[in-house]
């Protein structure tokens, strides 16, 4: 029980510095683009990743569903070389769609992810897909996602595809600083014999989280357009 | 005879004299950091031929009020529409590079010539034309080009962008561009031999950073330079050199520029004069343009980022992230409770 009381309240603290970066993330990091060379998109990418809660909540969900650093390492590398092609390929090709549809499939994501964990598809007495192909094919709507973000700021014509790759490089480093903490939180709150409601707990939020979401980002598309 | 003939039909197919811009990727540049600024000779959106050195009579920067001039070979053909400086600033401040290019001659046919006039917006003078019934005359028209960029390095404001070149004819901001944001306007004034030139037409546009619009795939050109250039498109009648801002210099040579958004903007203006007892030219142009970038102020009151485009940091995260916390914990107590 007190592990997990601890796990909660990591949790917030962990999240907490993402209170004071949360505040105008496109604004600062397009002047930090604006003034830097190529480490600046190194670190907006890292920045993106930190606080683009919906990548967050997708990897939480992969990973609290593994029990092995092996097999982690595993989804987490092809998670990595799904968002990679397309992060790479739809900026270079500058193949880009609306950010709101694209963020919506994302939130979809993190509401598969949480089902799956529950055992959604065991429940419905469905075959649920195989779960590497689907960490791959979310990995490239994940990139897409991004790289879509990538594409809103000005780039200019300079060095396009190096900045392409710092911006990836950056989402990389981003990745692992946050899986760190994540890793550390599931691997801890194991320990506890309450762990079995930390862990539904954990993935009906993010069913929750990926519809609501979900709606939020419906909700842009239509008031936006 | 035959030598001015063969001058002027060479004159045409191998003179440019189409909009000349200062062009760069972002007027924004930090300290140390290598930029490009190129001439776009054509549109603001597309360069249709370089520069040749011998055409350029000045070519400076200026900063911290020192007037520095650009080596000749300093530019750079990136291929063959494009020439470019390649930079690399050591200060902070707001810099202003300015180049002036030789005059030279272009006969065109008064179709082409009336065409031109209408198309790059000259309407003074086809109004002028029309008046005098002039529109059925050749000319054989002396043109000069005189283009400015202001940009700023780093953060630190210098006067710079007041600077007067000394061109024919040049933009001169009332204020410091770097010190205007969206939404407000920008003064400039345009000076002619120095003096401010009234009355006279000023066309200012911009382009967005990203998805900005352009004309390249229309065909568009004109029959006024080095290479074709003319329109025939369906679109002929709508397409010109003067979308934007159409604006007239007050008594006083200025004219209020609008900056509805973010963007790069070019103020261009074409200022042309018939030549009489000339026994070889029957007008005389002199262009200008300024080319300057408009960014957001990024004040928490001012804030004004399209929610379309930059919608994750309209959503209060702190909301978001304390919600969840919130969440979880009530989750994880309604389901220890059952177990």
């Amino acid at each position: 029980m007190k592990i997990v009381y601890h796990s909660i309240t990591f949790l917030f603290f962990l999240l907490f510095p993402f209170l004071a970066l949360a505040h105008d993330v496109s604004s600062a990091d397009q002047e930090i683009l604006r003034a830097g060379g190529l480490l600046a998109y190194v670190r907006v990418g890292a920045t993106h990743m930190l606080t683009g809660y919906d990548h967050l909540l997708f990897l939480a969900g992969v990973v609290f569903y593994l029990n092995s650093f092996k097999d982690i390492l595993k989804f987490i590398t092809i998670f990595t070389i799904g968002h990679c092609i397309t992060l790479i390929g739809a900026t270079y090709l500058g193949v880009t769609a609306n950010e709101h549809i694209v963020d919506a499939v994302i939130a979809l994501s993190v509401l598969y992810k949480g089902f799956e964990n529950l055992g959604g598809f065991e429940k419905l007495k469905i075959t649920s897909p195989n779960l590497l192909a689907m960490v791959a094919l979310f990995g490239l709507i994940h990139g897409f996602g991004l790289s879509t973000r990538l594409q809103s700021f000005d780039m200019g014509e300079n060095q396009f595809l190096a900045k392409i790759l710092c911006f990836n490089l950056g989402v990389e480093v981003g990745q692992v600083l946050a899986l760190i903490p994540i890793i550390f939180i599931i691997k801890y709150s194991r320990k506890s014999k309450h762990f079995s409601a930390f862990y539904k707990a954990v993935n009906w939020y993010l069913v929750i989280a990926g519809i609501g979401l979900f709606f939020y980002q419906m909700k842009g598309y239509f008031m936006g357009h | 005879m035959m030598r001015k003939i063969l001058f002027l039909v060479f004159a045409i197919f191998l003179l440019c004299s189409h909009d000349l811009y200062l062009k760069m990727d972002s007027y924004f540049l930090d300290v140390n950091q290598e930029a490009v600024v190129s001439l776009y000779n054509g549109t603001f959106e597309k360069s249709e031929n370089i520069i040749t050195r011998n055409r350029i009579q000045d070519a400076s920067i200026v900063i911290n009020g020192k007037r520095k001039a650009i080596d000749s070979t300093q530019w750079i053909d990136k291929d063959t529409t494009i020439t470019q400086l390649v930079f690399t600033p050591q200060k902070e401040g707001t810099y202003l590079a300015g180049v002036s290019t030789k005059p030279r001659n272009i006969a065109l046919s008064a179709d082409k010539f009336n065409s031109y006039l209408e198309h790059d917006g000259v309407l003074d003078m086809l109004e002028a034309r029309k008046r005098q019934d002039l529109l059925e005359e050749d000319a054989v028209e002396s043109y000069q080009k005189h283009v400015k960029a202001i940009y700023q390095v780093g953060k630190a404001k210098t006067q710079d962008w007041s600077a007067v070149l000394g061109y024919p004819i040049e933009f001169v901001p009332k204020v410091n561009p770097y010190e205007k944001y969206s939404g407000e306007s920008l003064a400039l004034q345009l000076l002619l031999d120095g003096k401010p030139l009234p009355n006279q037409l000023v066309y200012a546009d911009y382009l967005q950073p990203k998805n900005s619009h352009s004309h390249e795939s229309e065909a568009h050109s004109h029959e006024h330079g080095e290479s074709t250039h003319s329109h025939d498109n369906a679109k002929q009648e709508e397409h010109s050199h003067t979308s934007g801002q159409q604006l007239r210099t007050n008594e006083e040579g200025i004219v209020e520029v609008q900056l509805p958004e973010d963007g790069i903007y070019y103020v261009r203006t074409i200022y042309m004069t018939s030549v009489d007892n000339h026994e070889e030219l029957t007008h005389e142009s002199k262009w200008a343009t300024l080319t300057f970038e408009v960014t957001h102020k990024h004040g928490s009151d001012t804030h004004t980022h399209d929610e379309d485009h930059h919608h994750e940091s309209s959503f209060p995260k702190w909301i978001f992230i304390l919600g969840s916390v919130v969440l979880v914990g009530i989750l994880f107590f309604v389901f220890r409770k059952k177990s």
